[in-house]
């Protein structure tokens, strides 16, 4: 009996955090016109989905995503393992600056859109998605590094030692021992890089033009004025968080690897 | 081949109390040395420097006699097998081992050959295409070794390579890097804080405590004649004794008084001594120079009050007091010869091997030098 009390009480929480995304996905395939309706699962339609690819040119936001994405981790990724191997082995800039790196994860956002779309307009650059992958890349270096300096931590100096006893250079034992190993960390850290920028907004919507929008600025225009097309928000939605929850099942798994992978002793 | 050579050599690290100041000390081509000390006292330091991982803020390094302290690690040909063992963790055994070889260039038939050879030697063949994680302790430690064999560096670099197994494995280990050192003849110099290690493995040891070099020698010869206080407790275990008394004339000769003991020293060390006469000394004799019967003209009897005994099976350490004093005093005696707690019992010091420190510095006072045990048996 008391079993089924802590039962009863563990479904209710797993209700409260699992019900809004699972009436979203719902709402999502449901007609526009019952979307808010109170049954359950009124009728079945993907019009949502059509809609959006079709009418909404959902396609090319998500394309732009991507490439924003996945191009702001690509660009960010060798310059933060630097840094952070840096700051893990040589003590750059000691405790100053760490905090100088961190700094700058606590300045708002807000008080950065303004100077970057100034500069990207003195380049050229605004409306088009090379501008916004400089920006996201430029945002995600200090984050990443932050992440792999702790990972590169974690990595005995004592490996490096002998790679260059072995034969190499100190660059050589990076590039040969300190990069293979750390893998899963340097994957850990370019999944994170990149849900960081697919769920950007502000810069996004500052940055880009109607046809470089990417997905958040796609869904924020769903909200129009004849009101809130809440069957389309919420396709969009459940189209949004897809990628992320296939990217943090990987992170998951290459963290969990990440942990035990090292032991050296 | 290498002969490695230490001039005046510091390693201070800014804001911190460790490094090393001022160490000269010389190994031969050939030559099996032990750097020991307890932990912290600088020998990884030294280590690392020699092997180049680390500058040294002054002094000069020179491996066959040329100065290296600007060379680069890889370029002084020198190999290191490290407490952690190291292995690169993604890659396999024969890929960890053929590392070295690949980095310089050697032709692949010629890395195959020598991975080969030095599985063989080291009984790791059949765990060629395994990783470091599904490896026992001891198997990580031998790839550790091969890794180093197989280059057929001038020297090898041994930082504390076996602290990290168990007992058993440990006494096998150590008498195969004795083997393998007969077999290779390569320099090579071990780093350990392991008594036992020290006293066993090497030709000669050197001691080290707090960034400095204090005693160097054969193991027997710096056992039997220690420099300090700190050698005389680190080398042995139980440590040497060491007692605080005064040194007094009785009639033409010395004794050493002390609280509840008054032991004659050996006429040989009159002269030695005799300047100390009237003043405050440390005495110094090892747990197994006490007897259960008189040995000899040196033997002086004295009243153990037994607090403790340890019967280790082939030999009983009897731990306790001379009536009335405080410190602690430790006998070791045949497993044939036992006591209880609370007993008070009459034992004999052979006086022959004793020491005097100086209370100021626990520095020994020069006596005429005993002859290690060992020798004198074959005299």
């Amino acid at each position: 009996m008391r079993h089924f009390g802590l039962h009863a009480g563990l479904w209710l929480a797993v209700a409260l955090i699992l019900l809004p995304p699972l009436w979203v996905l719902r709402t999502s395939l449901v007609p526009e016109s019952m979307a808010y309706s109170t049954d359950v699962f009124p009728a079945f339609s993907l019009e949502n989905y059509q809609s959006l690819f079709g009418q909404k040119r959902f396609g090319t936001f998500y394309l732009n995503s991507i490439i924003v994405a996945l191009g702001s981790v690509i660009i960010a990724l060798p310059f933060a393992a630097a840094m952070g191997y840096a700051f893990a082995r040589f003590q750059t800039g000691g405790r100053f600056g760490r905090f100088l790196v961190l700094s700058l994860q606590m300045l708002p956002p807000v008080a950065l859109v303004l100077p970057a779309f100034a500069i990207l307009r003195s380049m050229e650059l605004t409306q088009s998605l090379t501008g916004l992958t400089i920006v996201y890349a430029a945002l995600n270096i200090p984050f990443l590094a932050w992440i792999l300096m702790g990972f590169f931590e974690g990595i005995p100096v004592d490996l490096e030692w002998a790679a260059m006893t072995d034969g190499t250079t100190a660059w050589g034992a990076f590039w040969r021992i300190v990069l293979p190993v750390s893998l899963p960390g340097l994957a850990a850290a370019g999944v994170l890089g990149f849900i960081l920028s697919w769920n950007e907004f502000l810069f996004a919507l500052v940055l880009t033009g109607s046809k470089t929008a990417t997905i958040p600025v796609a869904l924020a225009s769903l909200q129009t004025s004849n009101g809130i097309q809440i069957g389309k928000v919420s396709a969009g939605v459940v189209l949004a968080i897809l990628p992320l929850i296939i990217a943090s099942r990987f992170i998951q798994r290459f963290i969990v690897q990440g942990l035990t992978f090292g032991s050296v002793k | 081949m290498a002969s490695i050579e230490l001039r005046q050599v510091s390693k201070i690290y800014p804001g911190s109390a460790a490094g090393v100041k001022d160490i000269d000390l010389s190994v031969a081509d050939g030559e099996f040395v032990i750097f020991l000390g307890p932990s912290g006292c600088g020998k990884s330091t030294l280590l690392r420097s020699i092997a180049g991982l680390e500058s040294i803020t002054a002094g000069d390094i020179l491996i066959n006699g040329e100065i290296v302290n600007h060379v680069a690690p890889r370029d002084r040909n020198i190999a290191v097998v490290f407490q952690s063992y190291a292995l690169y963790p993604h890659m396999n055994v024969w890929q960890n081992m053929a590392f070295g070889l690949r980095m310089r260039g050697s032709p692949a038939e010629e890395i195959d050959a020598k991975v080969k050879e030095a599985a063989e030697l080291l009984g790791l063949t059949p765990l060629m295409q395994r990783r470091p994680s599904a490896l026992s302790g001891g198997q990580r430690q031998r790839v550790a070794l091969g890794r180093a064999i197989v280059r057929d560096p001038q020297a090898f670099l041994l930082d504390e390579p076996l602290s990290n197994l168990d007992a058993q494995l440990r006494a096998e280990m150590r008498l195969e890097l004795v083997r393998l050192h007969r077999k290779l003849g390569r320099t090579t110099i071990h780093v350990t804080h392991d008594q036992v290690e020290a006293m066993t493995m090497g030709d000669r040891i050197f001691i080290m405590k707090d960034g400095r070099l204090i005693q160097q020698g054969p193991p027997l010869e710096v056992y039997a004649n220690p420099a300090d206080t700190f050698v005389a407790g680190f080398l042995a275990s139980p440590p040497m004794n060491l007692v605080s008394g005064r040194l007094v004339e009785v009639g033409d000769g010395l004794a050493f008084r002390t609280d509840g003991a008054m032991l004659p020293i050996p006429a040989a060390f009159r002269a030695a001594y005799a300047a100390w006469a009237g003043k405050p000394v440390i005495f110094g004799l090892r747990s197994e120079d006490f007897h259960a019967a008189p040995n000899g003209d040196s033997s002086a009897p004295l009243t153990l009050q037994v607090e403790a005994v340890e019967a280790l099976g082939p030999e009983n350490i009897l731990i306790g007091r001379l009536a009335g004093a405080p410190t602690q005093v430790s006998a070791r005696l045949s497993r044939h010869y036992s006591a209880q707690p609370g007993e008070s019992v009459t034992l004999y010091a052979d006086l022959t091997p004793m020491h005097l420190f100086t209370p100021e510095d626990g520095k020994a006072i020069p006596r005429p030098r005993a002859a290690p045990a060992l020798l004198r048996r074959h005299a």
